[in-house]
Parts: structure tokens; sequence; C-alpha cells
């Protein structure tokens, strides 16, 4: 941009000198060019097509009563879908079960995890222990749900026989009881993914401020102030995003509760996923599903929401605390 | 930067602290490993020794996990009578496929994300995250009815598209960082070099190569592990391991042994993989927001 402008120089005032406005550009952004929307555009369709045509649909089925017969039509069922939800009874109870089945993975996951993590930052057998500590991760959530029925049958599984050795259970059986049952689930999420936890804690720990620590320790502060008065401030955004992940995973996956007790015993672990499943796979009420597939979206979307907001700060925060 | 090394005094509170943390190690150790430990020997033992306990409360007999004669038997009727070679080849077609599609189109969407700047671009961006985000149940529901009436559903091109949907948009978002952290002044050179733009994106491939090879990994780890997409669109033509695995339950009797050796036959090429890119998988896992 060219300008007129009077600019001061030593001895006077020099007129109508032609002066460019430089404004320094972000070296990694550039003005939009077009190719690069060539390059985006196959992507952007296809996904598209099967995320956005598929919530059209979506939207129309809990309008409708689905008919899968050939040759019938849908009836026009206006918002009777959603509105029959507000007197579903499993439909609320799949809400509560879903928030106390999340609650208690994810405190027993934090607690768990940021201990293994504290316990085994800057130990000896740090690397060994963590490769070990990751194989339950890459276990498909169906195998794993299997291993544990496994594990937790009456006449043969170890897990039961452990339980009744140390006196916690009388007898009877873990999956079909109402109150053990869930935290059998609970359990079996545990395994898998508290070393995720553990893994993002110790990510987050080797990010903290060495010097304040040390700053921390020479006032006198032991391992205790040390650990809830530094680190635990700097572990704030990991453990953050790690709530946040599991929180969705926890109604991403309902694999292993299909396998081992499918909702069941008197809907004790129907968590509202599982009762989706129910509602439109098993009954094949497609319309009825559809409506609550709605209302579990509305949720992802709002949880995508405080995700990008969170992702998009403490990501460049953590990114530049890395490069130093 | 102050050093790593802080030197620590011995106290009573410390030692006591040091013991504790040793002892619950080590039953971390023994809470994570029995399971995966369980299902390897239980698939080697025939039905009988595998549902052999000791006494409730007799711990001193815990040896007898150990007591029993090895035998393939499990797996070989595996491959044989339940035709699980089939499921393995459809379980590697789906995930490869779409882990192919995905990270292909993904690549090239994430680095001209990462380029462009553009009205609009962090709805864009919230639109492809929350696509990742969204349980699978809620999405298969008029998918499913979508598939159906393209006659998708038991097909393996059917299941490939279906695994896309949420490994196209991983493959996006996390791409995406891995080309924001190459600086555009080496394309920039590049093309004050006479290269053109498609010659100046090849050129930068190699800097991203470990980590697009890692997330092709990762794409097939998801699919692999799928169950609730094979389950309802693949069902019929496309069975694979996961379902093929459920199957084993039959309502007379549950095959524990043959379910035992399926787990280790789905999970084991996991672990390897996981370990191959042991690098990248926390990044890969919390969506690129945390870095080792």
């Amino acid at each position: 941009m060219a300008n007129i402008a009077n600019i001061d120089v030593a001895g006077g005032v020099v007129r109508g000198v032609r002066t460019v406005d430089y404004v320094p550009e972000d070296f990694n952004r550039r003005p939009p060019r077009y190719y690069l929307l060539w390059l985006m555009l196959p992507a952007i369709l296809l996904l598209a097509a099967i995320s956005l045509y598929p919530l059209v649909w979506l939207i129309y089925m809990s309008l409708h009563e689905v008919q899968l017969a050939p040759g019938k039509s849908d009836v026009w069922a206006g918002i009777d879908n959603f509105s029959r939800l507000a007197t579903d009874k499993k439909f609320l109870r799949g809400w509560l079960t879903l928030f106390k089945y999340s609650a208690l993975c994810l405190s027993v996951e934090i607690g768990l995890g940021v201990l293994v993590a504290v316990i085994l930052n800057n130990n000896r057998f740090e690397k060994i222990l963590v490769t070990i500590f990751l194989m339950p991760m890459m276990m498909a959530p169906v195998i794993a749900g299997f291993l544990y029925m496994f594990l937790y049958n009456g006449t043969f599984g170890w897990y039961f026989w452990i339980l009744q050795s140390i006196g916690l259970l009388e007898g009877g059986s873990i999956l079909g009881n109402k109150f053990w049952a869930m935290f059998a689930i609970v359990a079996t999420d545990v395994w898998q993914w508290t070393p995720l936890i553990a893994l993002i804690t110790l990510a987050g720990l080797k990010r903290v401020p060495q010097d304040q620590l040390e700053a921390h320790m020479v006032d006198g502060a032991g391992p205790f102030r040390n650990f809830f008065s530094v680190a635990l401030p700097n572990l704030y955004p990991f453990l953050l995003i790690a709530i946040l992940l599991r929180f969705m995973d926890n109604f991403r996956f309902i694999d292993h509760i299909l396998i081992m007790t499918g909702g069941g015993p008197a809907n004790a672990t129907k968590i509202l996923p599982t009762y989706l499943f129910d509602v439109s796979f098993k009954f094949f009420e497609l319309g009825r599903g559809a409506a609550i597939a709605f209302t579990l979206l509305l949720l992802t979307i709002l949880l995508g929401l405080v995700l990008t907001i969170v992702f998009e700060d403490p990501t460049r925060k953590l990114r530049t605390q890395r490069e130093d | 930067m102050a050093s790593r090394e802080i030197v620590r005094y011995r106290s009573p509170l410390r030692s006591a602290l040091q013991g504790l943390s040793i002892l619950f190690l080590i039953f971390f150790f023994v809470w994570t490993v029995l399971p995966l430990f369980i299902m390897v020997v239980s698939s080697f033992k025939d039905l009988l020794d595998a549902f052999q306990l000791p006494e409730v409360g007799d711990w001193g007999d815990i040896g007898v996990m150990f007591d029993f004669k090895p035998t393939g038997a499990h797996y070989v009727e595996l491959f044989t009578e339940k035709h699980f070679g089939t499921y393995l080849r459809n379980s590697l077609i789906a995930s490869l496929g779409s882990a192919a599609v995905s990270v292909s189109l993904g690549s090239m969407a994430a680095y001209a994300l990462s380029r462009a700047e553009f009205r609009g671009k962090r709805d864009l961006l919230f639109w492809i995250i929350s696509t990742r985000m969204a349980p699978v149940v809620a999405v298969m529901v008029p998918l499913y009815v979508i598939f159906r009436s393209s006659g998708l559903v038991g097909t393996l091109p059917g299941l490939i598209l279906a695994y896309t949907t949420f490994n196209l948009p991983f493959a996006i978002w996390i791409l995406k960082g891995f080309f924001d952290n190459v600086p555009y002044a080496i394309e920039e050179a590049a093309q004050c070099d006479g290269c053109t733009r498609w010659q100046a994106f090849r050129l930068i491939i190699p800097l991203v190569a470990p980590g697009i090879g890692a997330f092709i990994v990762l794409c097939v780890l998801f699919g692999w592990n799928d169950f609730l997409f094979a389950s309802i669109i693949g069902s019929g033509g496309a069975k694979t391991l996961p379902v093929a695995t459920a199957e084993l339950v039959q309502p007379v009797k549950i095959q524990w042994g043959m379910i035992m050796a399926a787990g280790v036959v789905t999970t084991v090429p996991m672990m390897f993989l996981g370990l191959l890119i042991r690098r990248y998988l926390v990044a890969g896992l919390t969506m690129g927001a945390v870095r080792e």
C-alpha cells in the first residue's frame, strides 16, 4: 500500500514522501489460494456424504414412523417420537445411568491414572512399565468384554474366585447382580483406559517447570505439598483433556456392555446408547431410535464445542512450552 | 532452565511413600497383566482344564492355573471349522481400506486446511471434530437405513464407508496439526526454485511421512477393533473378527476356549502395531491435544 506522508528527519520535515506500509505476515498463514480448495474438496464432499446426508435422514426419520418392510412407505408422525420420549422411563433412566457410569469410570480412572503417572515419573523402569501398561488399550472393547465375562463367571472365573476368597462376595453372580454389574462394567473400562490417563498425565508431568519444583522444595515443601501446589495446577489442562476425551468415549463405545450384560440386570447398566441400540436394532423402531439418537447428538455437539475451545488454546500453550 | 536432578533427603515419610508406591506399582502391574495372561493361558487349555479353580480361600492352590497340558486345538478349530481365515481377511480389507481412503483424502484436506485462511474455517473444523465425536450407535441409525436401500449392508465397501465416518475426520484433524508444524517457508523456497505447487506439496511429504504412517496404523486399529458397525452393517457378508468372536456364544454353550483363542488372534497383531507407533500413540489417542 503506497501512502503519501510527511516524515520527520534530522533537520526538518520532508513533505510528500511515498511510504509503504509493511505488514509482517505470520509465516505459516497465506491468503486464500484456490488450489487449496481443490485439495480440500474430495475429503469434505466424502465427509458430507457420510455425515451430513445421514444427519438429514436422521431428522427425517425422527419425524416419521419408519417402515423397513419393502413397499411400505414411512408414515408422518410429527413430533410424536420426541414427545413420547418425555414420558419414556427407560429413556430418562438411560441418561441417569450414563452419567452415573461416566462419573464412576472417570473418577476411578483419573485417580488411579494420576497416581500411576506420579509414581512412574522418572522411575527407573518407567519406559518398560509404560509399554506394558499400554497393552490393554490396544484390545478391541468386545474382546475385553468377553475376557472380563470369563473372569467374572460364577463357576470358573478367576476374579469371581478372588472376590470370594477375600470375602467380598458370598456367591451368586457378578453380572447378574444389580449392584455388582455396574461396578463390573466400570472395572472393565478402568482396566482398558486408566493407562491412557496415566500417559496423558505423564506427558503433563514432564512439562511441570523444574525450577518451580526446586524453589518450592528449597522453601521446605514436602512431597505432598509439592504435588498439590506445584504439579497439579500445571496438570489441569491435561486432566481436562483427559476427562473430555474419556467422557466422549464413554458413550461412543458400548461394545463391552452389550456383550457382558446387554444393559441388564433389570436395566441397571442400560446407559442411553445401549438403550438406543436396543430400540433401533433389536426392536427396529427406527423412528423412535432416530429421536433418541438426535438427543445424543445434541450432547455430542455441545461436547464438540467445548473441545474445540479447549483444544485451541491449551494446545497452543502446550506446544510453545514444549519448544523451550 | 533448572537442572532435572533434585537432591532428595531421606526422611521417614519419604521412605514410607516409596514403599507404598512400589506396592501400588506391583498391584497395578498384576491388575493390568493378569487378565491378558489368563486369556493367553486359557486359549491353550482344553475345556476341563480351563474350568479348574482352587477351593474358595485356598490361596496356596493357585498353581492350578498352570496345571494343564497345552493344546492348540482351539486355534486349529477356529481356522478350519469356523472359517476365521475369511473373517481375518474381511477385518484386514475393511480396516486397511478405510485407513487408505481416510489418510489419502485426509492428508490433502489437512494440508489445505493448515495452509488456507478463510472465513468459516473454525466452523468447518468444528464440524469435522464433532463428526468424529458422534456416538457410533447414533450415526448408525440413519446410516443403516441409507445402506439398506442402496444394498451396502453386509458388503465390505459398506463397512469401509462406515469406518470412514470416524477415520476420515480423525485423519483430517490430526494431520492438520502435523502440517501446522511444517513451516510454509520450505514450500516457498521450493517454489522459488521452480517447483510447481503440487511438487512443493510433495516435497514436504517426507517431513510428515512418519506421522502419516503412524496415523494409517491408528486408523487400521480403530477399524479393526470396531464391533458395532461390523455387527449391524457388516452382518452377513462382511463378518469381521470381533463379530465372528461374538458369534461363538451359542445359546446352549459358550465356547470359552475358542473365544479366548479368537481374542488372542484379534489382539496380538494390534499390540504389535501399538508398540510400533508408540511415539505417536498418545498424540493419536488424544486427537493431537497432548504430545509426548
